[in-house]
């Protein structure tokens, strides 16, 4: 049975990051976009470097050293965590070859291990990337002992656990439920979306200290970030303090408790593996359908019906994009509730945070838009489209009518709470309006572009796509960027000249736009396979 | 009807494909197009609908190119692939009402069709139910029900007999000869010979990316052959019919 799970294992393992398709595809289009993702991603990672290093660096100069590596298994745990409440139910339970696997001599226990592995050789990747340059650094400037680099790597080893586990329980959980019901995958979506919620409010609720910093606070800077850790994340505490030399009954009792929990949790979902993936991919047919009137739309119509029925067929999809609008509607509940005013004095910056709000507003609607990845969502039914008589463009605009109408409903209400936290002039209200307008359009629409420049339709779960594709990580950001880089000039305009800068930047945004979005329209679907 | 003049299409970084493929599919013909896997008959259908692009020659349909004309050409056929990947998200009627929309198939004439082909096919009462339910066979029926709402006067299809049950493969075959005797054509690609012997008017062998025979059936399979036996000398032996 040995021979058989570790034969699984490495077949989980051959084409992790699409590795093998990399290695052994001919097709030359395909070795191109590979080449092309492997860049995005070495550009990210060096933008994660230098982040991490210089966040480093900046707690050594602060005389912070010592709280390192606490924060950077704390930064590494949260990330995987975040990541893995995601994938983790559908990487488990997931449809793709569990019907030929189920036929084979192996045991359930044995899919599952597999699985597991592949997940925690993910997760390895992603807190080495996390760790190391900060761990660098530190070991650059602050020069300890052997034993700590040793301590280190063994952290490294031993930080995804703890993620891993929480993450697939609270996976484990969403699918599971979602497996008992009729309507799995909205069932799957609200859960996730629910849960997501819950830490987002958590999350700001923890960050903040009552009553502001004080000077005496600031003294003891370290102590308090340290146990800020230490309250959130534990482990965090007890891994960074075996790696700077406090002892290492910390180490020993996360290794304790992670080995049992994630034992414990194996034992677990092994024993209702079967039970859980037979309910999640059985399909109900009632077979009573009666002929009725048919009603017929407009082919744009049409198209976009079809793309909202897909969006929604997919949880992972609406989980991943719909955060953006969600978060746009809390901010701007969150200024109503607490006023404006408060908000300017809080955050203490030289300029009103009022004229900043269109900006910022748009750059939290336009994170992670659903038409970065629409086209490559399409897979292998893509030959439909191809093969029916409609045209790049109206294909294209159903996809942004899909995102717009999406995000139009969020937009709407957060407009109305910030009008009336605001209390804006015609003009600012003007501006209020158009700006954001004018930046979820571009988004939308380069969104489509860059997703027309890393199409990749040959995937074998929907998470690569929606996830860790080239099209996500840079169309999915690319509003956001903008919506920074066009707010960075009004820091320093002088007053009189605001208006006509955002005029401008209107125009400039509206242009690029309409100039994206001919370009677009021009693309042959043909040359995409 | 369908003409294809010195098609050329070639994947990148491998030497499948098609090399200078021309035939012709009149008016009334159920043309057969045989080869071994991977000898480019799959490539040449999706050419045809408009699937893949093609680096030389020309593919027209009505006289309309496809190179020039996409939408126009699609209008006029219908296309159904060997591995129906059709959306599952989607009831079986609301993949029926979509493809309807996009050819503009008035909503009376959309019910009648659907009501006659998905009786035919004995799948009426699972319209209703989501496609992720349906079993290859009659996914395979759904997508031969959606190609054939529209009324196109050809039919490109890529091994259509896969997957039917007996009696919704005699069915196919009456409708494709149906629509020959309406004046349309049909032009589909099939490894069971005794089907293309028996069912079409014209075949075409193709053999690594080129064609080796084409021609009416008569004229290849005589003194007493078999098209079998045809294909054998021809696509295996490597010699030549002239």
């Amino acid at each position: 049975m040995v021979k058989q799970r570790n034969s699984l294992i490495r077949l989980e393992l051959t084409n992790i990051y699409g590795i093998n398709i990399f290695r052994y595809t001919k097709d030359k289009k395909a070795k191109n976009r590979y080449t092309m993702l492997g860049f995005v991603w070495l550009l990210l990672l060096c933008m994660l470097f230098f982040y991490v290093g210089g966040l480093s660096y900046g707690l050594i100069r602060l005389n912070m050293a010592d709280i390192i590596p606490a924060y950077l298994i704390m930064i590494a745990s949260l990330l995987l965590f975040a990541f893995g409440i995601f994938k983790a139910g559908s990487m488990i339970f997931s449809a793709k070859n569990y019907d030929s696997l189920s036929s084979l001599p192996i045991s359930q226990g044995s899919i599952v291990v597999s699985r597991f592995i592949r997940m925690y050789v993910e997760d390895l990747v992603l807190a080495l990337v996390v760790m190391f340059p900060g761990i660098a650094v530190y070991g650059f400037f602050i020069k300890p002992g052997f034993t700590a680099y040793l301590l280190s790597l063994l952290v490294i080893i031993v930080v995804p656990l703890l993620p891993l586990v929480a993450s697939t329980i609270i996976g484990a959980v969403i699918t599971g439920i979602s497996a008992r019901m009729r309507h799995k995958t909205m069932t799957q979506t609200i859960l996730t979306l629910g849960f997501i919620l819950i830490l987002l409010v958590g999350s700001f609720s923890m960050e903040q200290f009552e009553g502001g910093i004080s000077e005496e606070m600031l003294k003891n800077l370290a102590a308090m970030v340290k146990e800020l850790i230490g309250n959130s994340y534990p482990p965090a505490v007890w891994l960074g303090d075996a790696i700077i030399g406090n002892g290492m009954l910390g180490l020993l009792l996360y290794l304790v408790v992670s080995g049992s929990v994630f034992s414990g949790m194996l034992f677990f979902i092994t024993k209702y593996f079967h039970g859980i993936c037979s309910r999640l991919f059985e399909t109900s047919a009632k077979h009573n359908y009666k002929m009725q009137t048919l009603k017929g739309k407009s082919v744009l119509g049409t198209l976009y019906t079809r793309e909202l029925k897909r969006y929604f067929a997919s949880s992972i999809y609406v989980t991943n994009t719909i955060i953006g609008p969600i978060m746009g509607t809390l901010l701007s509940a969150a200024i109503l509730v607490v006023g404006i005013e408060k908000v300017q004095n809080s955050i203490q910056i030289p300029f009103a945070v009022k004229d900043f709000l269109p900006f910022v507003l748009a750059g939290v609607f336009t994170i992670m838009t659903t038409t970065c990845t629409s086209i490559s969502m399409e897979g292998k039914q893509f030959w439909i489209i191809k093969s029916l008589p409609v045209s790049t463009k109206a294909i294209l605009d159903s996809k942004i009518l899909m995102n717009l109408s999406l995000i139009a409903p969020f937009f709407l209400v957060s407009e109305i709470l910030l009008i009336i936290a605001t209390k804006p002039t015609l003009l600012d209200l003007l501006w209020l309006i158009l700006i954001p307008t004018a930046l979820i359009l571009f988004a939308c629409v380069i969104g489509i572009s860059v997703n027309l420049v890393f199409c990749n339709l040959n995937w074998e779960k929907e998470e690569y796509v929606v996830k860790q594709s080239a099209s996500s990580m840079l169309g999915g950001f690319a509003g956001m960027l903008l919506s920074i880089l066009v707010a960075l000039p009004f820091v320093f305009l002088p007053v009189d000249f605001i208006q006509y800068g955002r005029a401008i930047i209107c125009l400039l945004v509206f242009s690029v736009t309409a100039l994206l979005y001919y370009f677009n329209n021009r693309k042959q679907l043909q040359d995409y396979n | 009807m369908l003409q294809i003049e010195h098609l050329t299409k070639h994947y990148k970084g491998s030497k499948k494909g098609v090399t200078d493929l021309s035939l012709y599919v009149a008016p009334g013909d159920l043309y057969a197009f045989i080869g071994h896997n991977g000898a480019g008959k799959t490539t040449t259908l999706k050419a045809v609908a408009g699937i893949h692009d093609f680096e030389a020659g020309e593919i027209k349909v009505h006289g309309i190119s496809m190179k020039e004309n996409p939408i126009a050409c699609k209008k006029s056929f219908a296309y159904i692939p060997d591995n129906p990947d059709l959306y599952e998200y989607l009831t079986g009627i609301q993949y029926l009402n979509f493809i309807a929309d996009i050819f503009e198939v008035s909503a009376q004439i959309r019910q009648e069709k659907i009501q006659t082909y998905a009786d035919a096919f004995e799948i009426t009462a699972s319209l209703g139910d989501l496609i992720s339910s349906y079993s290859h066979g009659m996914k395979q029926k759904l997508a031969i029900i959606s190609a054939l709402i529209h009324e196109p006067k050809l039919l490109i299809l890529d091994e259509p007999f896969v997957g039917l049950d007996p009696k919704a493969a005699v069915t196919l075959k009456t409708m494709m000869k149906e629509i020959c005797e309406k004046g349309g054509a049909v032009f589909f690609s099939t490894h069971v010979l005794e089907v293309a012997e028996k069912l079409c008017n014209k075949v075409a062998i193709i053999k690594e990316g080129s064609l080796v025979v084409s021609g009416d059936m008569k004229e290849v399979v005589k003194n007493g052959e078999s098209l079998e036996s045809i294909f054998m000398e021809v696509a295996v032996n490597g010699q030549t019919k002239e």
